[in-house]
C-alpha cells in the first residue's frame, strides 16, 4: 500500500504530461492561415506581450464582460495558482523557502499555516461561489454540460480534503514533506497515515487524468496560443503566408 | 441591454432557402446532398481542424462560463439559447467531441458528444445562419474564442455537401459571372456612373468625373456596387472627394464590387471572388487600391488580400486603404476644404460596422471625418460602440428576406442605443448595414436618416 499510492501518483502525472504535450503541440503545429487578430489590437511583438499577459493573468476580456463574475473567477484561479505555489514552497521546498525568505523555522511554519489557511479558504469560498453560479444563473445553467459539474466537484472535493487537513485533521506535516520529496526524487517514501491524505492524493490523481481531456485542458496556453489575441494587426505593413495554401491556386488574368 | 428570458426555440424555424445544383455546382460544391454526406462531412471537419488553429483551439478549451452568453445580438433580441455564442459552438462542439475526442468517443452522451445527425445538421444550418461573424461575442471570452470561425468552419463544411443558401451562393455567382453582387452589367454600370456624373454638373456645376476602367490612373476605388444604385449619394461623395482632392481614380467593372460572400460561404470562394480585386488593380495599372464603404470588403482586403492573392508588390503602395483613411489624410493634411454648415440640421450619430471596428481596426478615422464635416455629432452609449458595436443585425450573409425577423429581432439592440442619443442620422460607411437599418428604422418606427459617411463628407466638401 505504501508505494501503490506514489505508483498511480506516477502513472497520473505521466499521462498528465504526455497528454498535456500532445495536446499542446496539436495546437501548435495547427496553422493560423489568414490574420485574424481582434482590432483594435498591438502592431508590434511587445504590445502583443502585453495584451496576452493582461489577458492571463488579469483576466481582461473577461473583466469587460462581467465584472463580479470576474472578480469570483480572477481570485479563484489566483487561489489555486498560490496554493500550487504554496505546495512547492511548504511541501516540496520547505528549507530553501524558508531560506529565500529570510524567516525563523517558527516564522516559516507560522507563515505556512496562516497563508494557507486563508488560501484554502478563499479556493473554497471562490469555487463555491462559481458553483452557485453555474447552478442558479440562467444562462449559465443553460449552457452547463455534466463535465463542468464534474471538473467544479472535483476541485471542491481536493480543496475541501485539503482543507480538513489543516483545519480538522491530525497531519503529520513531515511525513508528508517526506512523502512529496521522495516522490519527486523518484524514492517514494511512505504517505502520512491520515486517510484523507490518501483521499486527497487520490483525487489529484484523477484531476491530473482528467485535464487533458476535458476543458481544463485551457491551462496549457488557451490564451497565449489563440490566434484572435497572439496575432499583430499588422497584415498590410507584413505578409502572411497561409501555409498550406502558399502557392496562388489561380493564375492571375493576363492582361490583354 | 438587458438580457431577455431564455425562449427555447425561438427562431428555431427560421431559415434561408437552400441553394439547387444550378448555383452550387458553377461553385465547385456538390449539386444535392451524397448519400455518404456524413462521412463526407467529418472528412472535411477533420481537414479543417488540421488547417485553422482558431478552430481546433476554440472546440477544446471553451470553458462554457457564459461570458459571451448576452454579448450576441440575436440572443439579446430573440431569447433563443442557440443564439448565445457558446450554445451556438456547441452545436459544433458536441460533434467535435463524438468524431474526434477521446471522451466523446468513449463517453458519448454523458461527455455531452452527439452523433452528426440530419437533426444535427438542420441545427447547424440553421444557427450558424443566424450568426452574422460580428465577432461581438470573442472581444469578452477571456480565450478569444471567436464565433465567427467556428461558424465560417461550419459554413465551410456544410457547403461541402451542397448544402448552402440560396442567398449567398447566387451572389458569390453573380459576383463571378458580372463581376459584382447586384449582377449590374457593364452597360449599366456605365449609364449609371453618366448619370451621376450628370447629377454632380447640376448641383456643384462643376465637372466631377466617375471614371471606369481608366488605365494608369492613380487610385481604383473598389465600392459595394449597391453605391452605384441604392446609396448613390455615397459615390457620389466618393467622386466629390477625389475631385477636390485632384487624384486620378477610376472604377473597375470587372471588380465592381468590394464585398466578399465568399467569406460567408468557404475559403476557396473567398480566394476567388478576391483575386477580381488584385486582377483589375493589375490590369488597370494602379497604384493603390481604396476601397469603398463595405464592412466585410474591408476585412477580406486589409487582412486578407495579400495572404489569398498577394504579393501586392506590383502596386506603387500594395496597402489597400479603407476611403475613410483616406478621407480623413486629406482632411488631416488640408487638402480638401469643408463647410460644416452644410450639414446643419443634421444630428448625426455613428454606427461601427463589425466588421470595421473588429476585424479592420477603424474605429477613429470616420469619427474624424464627422466632426469635421458636421456640427452635431453624438456617440452612442459606450458599450454599443468601436470594438463593443452591435451589429446591425444583417451582417455574414444573412440580408435575405427569409430572415427578416431573425434579422429586426438582431437589430433591437442597435436600436435601443441608437434611441438613447436623440439622433436624427444614423450614419455607417458599410452597404449592407445601410440596406439593413432603412427596414429596421420603419420596423420600430423611428424617424431619422441613414446615410453614409461619404454622403456627409461630399454635402460639406467645397467643390
Amino acid at each position: 500500500m505504501a508505494l501503490l499510492l506514489p505508483a498511480l501518483l506516477y502513472a497520473a502525472a505521466a499521462i498528465f504530461l504526455i497528454g498535456m504535450g500532445w495536446r499542446i503541440w496539436r495546437w501548435l503545429r495547427t496553422p493560423s492561415p489568414l490574420v485574424i487578430v481582434l482590432t483594435p489590437g498591438p502592431k508590434t511583438s511587445s504590445g502583443v506581450a502585453r495584451r496576452l499577459v493582461e489577458e492571463m493573468f488579469g483576466f481582461r476580456s473577461l473583466f469587460k464582460a462581467d465584472h463580479l463574475f470576474w472578480v469570483f473567477a480572477w481570485l479563484f484561479h489566483l487561489s489555486l495558482l498560490l496554493l500550487l505555489g504554496g505546495h512547492l514552497g511548504g511541501l516540496v521546498f520547505p528549507k530553501f523557502s524558508q531560506t529565500a525568505l529570510g524567516l525563523t523555522e517558527i516564522q516559516f511554519e507560522w507563515l505556512a499555516q496562516v497563508a494557507g489557511s486563508a488560501v484554502g479558504v478563499l479556493a473554497m469560498a471562490t469555487l463555491l461561489a462559481l458553483l452557485v453560479r453555474r447552478c442558479a444563473a440562467e444562462r449559465p445553467r443553460r449552457i452547463s454540460t455534466i463535465s463542468d459539474f464534474f471538473a467544479l466537484a472535483l476541485l471542491l472535493l481536493i480543496i475541501a480534503s485539503g482543507n480538513q487537513m489543516r483545519f480538522m485533521g491530525g497531519l503529520d506535516l513531515m511525513q508528508s514533506r517526506r512523502f512529496v520529496s521522495g516522490w519527486l526524487a523518484f524514492s517514494p517514501a511512505a504517505p502520512p497515515s491520515d486517510p484523507v491524505f490518501t483521499v486527497h492524493v487520490l483525487l489529484i490523481c484523477a484531476l491530473l487524468v482528467y485535464i487533458p481531456f476535458s476543458k481544463l485542458v485551457h491551462i496549457g496556453g488557451a490564451t497565449l496560443l489563440s490566434p484572435t489575441l497572439n496575432q499583430r494587426n499588422n497584415p498590410r505593413d507584413r505578409r502572411h503566408v497561409n501555409p498550406w495554401d502558399a502557392l496562388p491556386a489561380h493564375s492571375p488574368r493576363q492582361s490583354p | 441591454m438587458k438580457a431577455p428570458p431564455i425562449n427555447p426555440g425561438a427562431t428555431a424555424g427560421a431559415r434561408t432557402h437552400r441553394a439547387k445544383a444550378d448555383l452550387l455546382k458553377p461553385l465547385g460544391l456538390p449539386g444535392e446532398m451524397p448519400a455518404d454526406w456524413q462521412a463526407r462531412a467529418l472528412h472535411k471537419f477533420g481537414e479543417l481542424l488540421g488547417r485553422r488553429r482558431s478552430l481546433a483551439l476554440s472546440l477544446d478549451i471553451c470553458a462554457r462560463c457564459g461570458a459571451c452568453a448576452d454579448k450576441c445580438h440575436y440572443f439579446l433580441g430573440t431569447g433563443d439559447p442557440n443564439n448565445m455564442p457558446v450554445a451556438r459552438a456547441e452545436l459544433m462542439r458536441k460533434v467535435y467531441r463524438r468524431y474526434f475526442t477521446t471522451a466523446g468517443k468513449l463517453a458519448g452522451r454523458l461527455a455531452a458528444a452527439e452523433d452528426l445527425t440530419e437533426d444535427v445538421l438542420n441545427q447547424w444550418y440553421t444557427y450558424f445562419y443566424q450568426c452574422s461573424q460580428c465577432r461581438r461575442c470573442a472581444v469578452f471570452c477571456p480565450f478569444g474564442i471567436d464565433t465567427a470561425e467556428i461558424t465560417m468552419a461550419a459554413r465551410e463544411i456544410m457547403a461541402s455537401i451542397g448544402v448552402a443558401p440560396k442567398y449567398v451562393t447566387e451572389v458569390v455567382k453573380k459576383a463571378h459571372d458580372i463581376g459584382n453582387n447586384l449582377g449590374i452589367p457593364e452597360a449599366a454600370w456605365l449609364d449609371s456612373c453618366q448619370f451621376l456624373e450628370e447629377e454632380l454638373k447640376e448641383e456643384t456645376g462643376a465637372d466631377i468625373k466617375i471614371p471606369v476602367n481608366q488605365k494608369g490612373a492613380d487610385v481604383l476605388l473598389v465600392p459595394p456596387s449597391a453605391d452605384l444604385f441604392a446609396n448613390t449619394d455615397t459615390m457620389m461623395g466618393y467622386a466629390k472627394l477625389f475631385h477636390a482632392a485632384g487624384i486620378s481614380w477610376t472604377t473597375s467593372t470587372y471588380a465592381s464590387e468590394a464585398g466578399n460572400f465568399g467569406l460567408f460561404l468557404n475559403y476557396d470562394q473567398l480566394k476567388k471572388v478576391n483575386l477580381r480585386l488584385v486582377d483589375a488593380a493589375r490590369e488597370l495599372q494602379v497604384k493603390r487600391l481604396v476601397i469603398g464603404e463595405c464592412g466585410h470588403a474591408w476585412r477580406a482586403a486589409q487582412a486578407f488580400m495579400d495572404t489569398l492573392n498577394g504579393p501586392l508588390d506590383f502596386l506603387e503602395s500594395p496597402r489597400p486603404e479603407h476611403i475613410c483613411e483616406l478621407a480623413a489624410r486629406l482632411i488631416r493634411e488640408g487638402r480638401i476644404k469643408l463647410d460644416k454648415t452644410k450639414n446643419d440640421g443634421l444630428s448625426v450619430t455613428y454606427h461601427d460596422p463589425c466588421n470595421l471596428a473588429r476585424a479592420g481596426g477603424l474605429t477613429e478615422e470616420p469619427r474624424e471625418i464627422l466632426r469635421a464635416v458636421l456640427n452635431d455629432f453624438r456617440e452612442m452609449p459606450a458599450d454599443t460602440i468601436r470594438e463593443k458595436t452591435f451589429c446591425c443585425g444583417a451582417g455574414g450573409g444573412l440580408l435575405t428576406e427569409e430572415l427578416m425577423d431573425v434579422r429586426m429581432k438582431g437589430a433591437k439592440p442597435r436600436v435601443e442605443a441608437y434611441r438613447t442619443t436623440g439622433a436624427n442620422c444614423l450614419a455607417t460607411p458599410c452597404a449592407i448595414c445601410k440596406a439593413q437599418f432603412p427596414a429596421v428604422f420603419q420596423h420600430y418606427g423611428l424617424d431619422g436618416q441613414i446615410v453614409g459617411v461619404m454622403d456627409l463628407l461630399g454635402k460639406a466638401i467645397i467643390i
